[in-house]
């Protein structure tokens, strides 16, 4: 069975999509959490069959799909991967398990299925046309979610988000096009394939353009500065589950494909635009945190620092070495628990007061103490603090980029630090303080129901805050193989001294070190 | 004296024909039916078209098989020219036919299926384009292009609505403009060549070196604006949304189908060799020509108000989405092109399929024409299987993986950039991207409004009848599993192609 569990981890949940259409209304919630707590543990147990001590592709399918164009359907996992598919099915369980909005439940569940499907696919897919498709169809049922239940702007935040989002991964199609075109050249057949691409050495130029092209399709998808204008809207209008699905997973494809694509396939042009896009990455996080302290909208103080910690996993990406890329993989799945629990936090308070102003709110404290101290600890994740677990990415991630760039490191870690500021002080308006309306008065604390959403959010944000290493583990490794290559692809002098040999250096004194140990 | 000419059979080699004249044939018979006894049931005719579009079909897997075994079949004293391009046109001409006569089979009782000469006009249509793609002779391409458009004129103008008398007229106006513009460069170029075949016409040309540029270029704008009247390239389009909005939908859709891939076939035995003999400049126009019908189209679009409008213009938009191919004319490109008209086909045609059963009979007083955007509001709620294929349909044409028309478009940007038109290649994709903006529209006024107009789910299928869902079910399966399709198809087209030397 294990062979082909990538393909059922994909469709298992479109296809019990199809068959929810037969479901009772009053009976779809409950299959909805069956079918996505089958397809958790499915992937819980890829986990379990995942052989650490290798660093390639494992549970690798083939099957031709267009091989006279060389589109083939290709999938495989490594530890990039592995961890955000898990984090993909945790959410979609949550998401319906905590859903609340009871308008039209039954079409919001199906959908979500077919969302899982889209993005299991992005992050399993191994030939890039079959990525391409979805990474594409993923814009659908989201479209769908904020355009049919958000907020009184949905249409225009739901098309902005698709166009958006089409318009930049067409300008990467043509990018993965001439990949294909250059491969046919240098090999004399069509390939679509990520791992045939991995081996082609590309001249500099060609790299440049490449990059950029598909520098298009990721940058706006994660968003980075200044591709980020959809987002607020997006999260603003979208309803919870819409805005923690896109936060913790949908971003999420960008900052992957960069991995997967931009830095094993163009080493040199990574180099090339390491600094321009370190530099957008400081602004990403300065330039949102402080307009993070200007909303008066809680969930978009939330969407906002979302925006801000992108960039940071960025930075960590762009450190183009082990610790800086583990750290952005790592970062990756910190993320998207902790801004995705903030957004169920915001959709809990909404929930109860129909509004997201903070002027609204005042000394929840006293009034929801469990409510006041689970978003605390939260917020205290998201801020960084070191034994939680965004701690340990943010800190590997700056010091990969530490080995590049010192005072960038340092502006990129004081700009956290700074945008700390903003979450406290939103903490503060909310919850400190004495209830200053009168409609808070009676609020009810979190039910059974949010408690089963948020308590393992929590128990996962402690958990691996003080012990990473199961996930650090498999990421490392498979990381370590990307650097290699990546080191080994390089021509330009520049690149073979920025991205480290390990070889020959690194990863020599690291196995000593460990032996010592 | 004249010499008595002694022609033999064989050498006539009639099985080149064969495919024209089975439609023809099937013209008169429903004429005649209809003189000895008149008053027969549509069922009658449609059924009739049918099989002979079966027999027509078989015709041409006839001549398939022949071309494969031993290349190129020339005939009827060498004006008759069957190759891959004659082969897979006359597919897609078929094949699209066999889904547009089914679509007569409504139950509302609609004027023009009434006639028995409805048919039969269409049947000559079909003889009118066969013609033209299976030879390369000018004057059997205008003699067919001609015999098709004066049915197509008539075929229109039969749609009992104001609209559809203006759009007859209309497109004969422009289409007698375009056949005089096409004759006066056919002229030309036998003036140049004394010749009236393409491939002659090339040797003669390629052997003197384009000494006569300039006639040369004379010749070719003449071409190319009748040309690009018949495709509705900008700026000779400005026809074709008036004239699709006038025709019944289901006539629409065919409309934006068929003429063009046969028209398509002409540019491409026209212009290829002009392309490859370095003419810069007919590359320099057909390249903006490509791009402003591109763009210009999808800009018009996106301001309509109603949807066979906004349809029309996209149309217009793919039509010079593919004239792109002629431009690169590469193998690659010109297999492109017909992959592209292949998946095009059933899914615009299943697009307008759907405009067509929710036409009513009677348009009620608040609605200003038969399809605004405001009559798919909320769609969802009162209809939604339809409003799912509808959808369907649109996010294939606005070239959304994994349905049918991504992969035409992957694969005609992919030899785009093949053919070193890179920049060529990134225009066809933001172009893809500004279409998605209108085919969005329709989805959001279909899925995420509330229904403003009708309450009543009906009228999104009150001209639905069992074979016309069956049509749609077929475009809507196709759509969907394309990808299933696409590697047979794809080197089933190569092959013919690269066979034919182009």
């Amino acid at each position: 069975m294990l062979d082909n569990i990538l393909s059922i981890l994909i469709f298992f949940p479109a296809v019990a999509g199809i068959f929810g259409f037969a479901v009772q209304k009053d009976s779809i919630r409950a299959y909805g959490v069956s079918v996505a707590f089958i397809e958790f543990a499915l992937s819980l147990m890829l986990w379990f069959s995942f052989d650490s001590n290798v660093s390639g592709m494992q549970f690798i399918e083939t099957l031709p799909l267009i091989p006279s164009f060389g589109i083939n359907y290709i999938l495989g996992v490594d530890g990039i991967s592995l961890f955000i598919i898990i984090l993909a099915a945790f959410f979609t369980l949550i998401g319906i398990a905590s859903l609340t909005d009871t308008k039209d439940v039954k079409n919001m569940i199906i959908t979500l299925l077919f969302l899982q499907m889209t993005m299991v696919g992005v992050f399993v897919a191994l030939d890039a046309i079959v990525f391409y498709v979805f990474w594409e169809l993923s814009l659908v049922p989201m479209l769908y979610i904020i355009g049919a239940w958000g907020g009184p702007l949905r249409i225009y935040a739901s098309v902005k988000f698709f166009l958006y989002t089409f318009t930049g991964s067409l300008v990467m199609l043509v990018g993965m096009l001439f990949m294909a075109y250059f491969y046919y050249q240098a090999t004399g057949t069509w390939s679509f394939a990520i791992l045939d691409w991995y081996r082609l050495i590309l001249p500099e130029t060609f790299q440049l353009w490449l990059f950029v092209a598909f520098f298009f399709g990721f940058a706006i998808k994660v968003p980075m500065f200044p591709f980020h204008t959809w987002l607020p809207y997006a999260h603003g209008q979208a309803p919870t589950i819409g805005s923690v699905i896109l936060a913790a997973i949908l971003l999420k494809m960008g900052t992957y494909a960069f991995i997967r694509f931009s830095l094993p396939m163009f080493p040199d042009a990574a180099v090339f635009f390491m600094f321009p896009i370190a530099v957008l990455a400081i602004i990403m996080i300065v330039y949102t945190a402080m307009v993070a302290y200007a909303q008066e909208d809680v969930k978009q103080v939330v969407a906002y620092s979302s925006v801000s910690h992108m960039g940071v996993i960025i930075l960590g990406t762009f450190a183009l070495n082990v610790e800086g890329i583990t750290g952005s993989i790592f970062l990756m799945i910190a993320h998207g628990v902790v801004s995705g629990a903030l957004f169920l936090l915001v959709g809990v308070i909404y929930d109860r007061r129909h509004t997201k102003m903070m002027s609204e709110f005042g000394g929840l404290a006293s009034v929801m103490p469990r409510f006041a101290t689970i978003f605390g600890i939260m917020m205290m994740a998201s801020v960084g603090l070191p034994l939680t677990i965004n701690f340990v990415g943010e800190f590997l991630s700056l010091l990969g980029f530490y080995q590049q760039s010192h005072i960038l490191t340092l502006l990129a870690g004081l700009a956290i630090i700074v945008g700390a500021i903003y979450m406290l002080a939103a903490y503060k308006k909310m919850f400190f303080g004495e209830v200053t309306n009168e409609k808070n008065r009676n609020l009810p604390d979190v039910n059974k129901r949010e408690l089963i959403a948020l308590v393992p959010l929590v128990i996962i944000t402690v958990w691996l805050g003080i012990y990473p290493k199961p996930l650090l583990g498999p990421i490392n490794n498979s990381v370590e193989s990307v650097v290699q290559l990546m080191h080994d692809k390089s021509i330009t002098d520049e690149a073979k001294s920025r991205i480290p040999n390990l070889i020959d250096g690194v990863k020599i004194t690291r196995t000593s070190a460990q032996e010592a140990h | 004296m004249l010499e008595p000419v002694n022609v033999s059979l064989e050498s006539l080699n009639l099985m080149t024909l064969a495919p024209m004249l089975i439609p023809i044939i099937g013209a008169l018979l429903i004429l005649v039916i209809d003189i000895i006894k008149g008053g027969l049931d549509k069922t009658l005719y449609v059924m009739i078209s049918i099989l002979f579009l079966l027999l027509d079909l078989g015709a041409i897997a006839e001549t398939a098989g022949q071309f494969t075994a031993g290349g190129t079949i020339m005939g009827v004293f060498d004006v008759m020219l069957i190759d891959g391009l004659a082969i897979l046109s006359q597919l897609i001409i078929v094949g699209a036919s066999l889904l547009f006569i089914p679509l007569a089979l409504t139950h509302k009782r609609f004027h023009e299926f009434s006639y028995p000469e409805f048919f039969a006009l269409f049947l000559f249509m079909l003889g009118g384009f066969q013609f033209m793609v299976a030879t390369d002779n000018l004057i059997l391409i205008f003699v067919g292009l001609e015999t098709a458009s004066l049915a197509l004129y008539t075929m229109i103008a039969m749609h009992n609505r104001d609209k559809s008398f203006e759009a007859a007229v209309k497109y004969f106006t422009m289409g007698a403009l375009a056949a005089g513009f096409f004759s006066f460069g056919a002229m030309v170029f036998y003036a140049l060549t004394g010749s009236v075949e393409i491939n002659q016409i090339a040797a003669v040309l390629g052997g003197n070196g384009f000494a006569d540029m300039g006639f040369v270029l004379v010749g070719v704008v003449f071409v190319l604006a009748a040309l690009g009247f018949k495709l509705s390239l900008v700026p000779f389009h400005t026809w074709a949304p008036d004239v699709y909005e006038g025709s019944s939908a289901s006539l629409a859709g065919f409309m934006s189908i068929v003429p063009k891939i046969a028209v398509f076939i002409v540019a491409m035995r026209m212009f290829e060799f002009l392309i490859h003999s370095g003419v810069v400049w007919l590359e320099i126009v057909l390249y903006i020509v490509v791009v402003v019908t591109m763009t210009m189209a999808n800009i018009w679009a996106l301001v309509q108000t109603d949807v066979k409008r906004m349809l029309a213009y996209s149309s217009i938009s793919h039509a010079g989405f593919v004239m792109a191919a002629i431009l690169i004319g590469t193998t690659q490109s010109n297999s492109a092109l017909f992959l592209y008209w292949i998946v095009f086909s059933f899914t615009n045609l299943g697009a307008f399929s759907m405009l067509w059963i929710s036409r009513q009979k009677h348009l009620p007083d608040h609605q200003s024409s038969d399809h605004s955007y405001n009559k798919f509001s909320g769609m969802i709620q009162t209809a939604p299987v339809a409003a799912t294929i509808m959808g369907l349909f649109m996010l294939s044409l606005a070239g959304l993986p994994p349905f049918a028309l991504f992969w035409g478009k992957l694969y005609m940007i992919s030899s785009a950039v093949t053919g070193g038109y890179t920049v060529l290649a990134l225009i066809m994709a933001l172009n893809s991207a500004i279409a998605g903006y209108y085919y969005l529209k329709l989805i959001v006024y279909m899925f995420m409004r509330e229904p403003v107009i009708n309450k009543d789910g009906h009228v999104f299928v009150a001209n639905a009848t069992t074979p016309l869902r069956t049509i749609i079910g077929f475009a809507a399966v196709g759509t969907i599993f394309a990808f299933l399709a696409i590697n047979p198809v794809l080197e089933f087209i190569t092959a013919l192609v690269f066979k034919s030397g182009y």
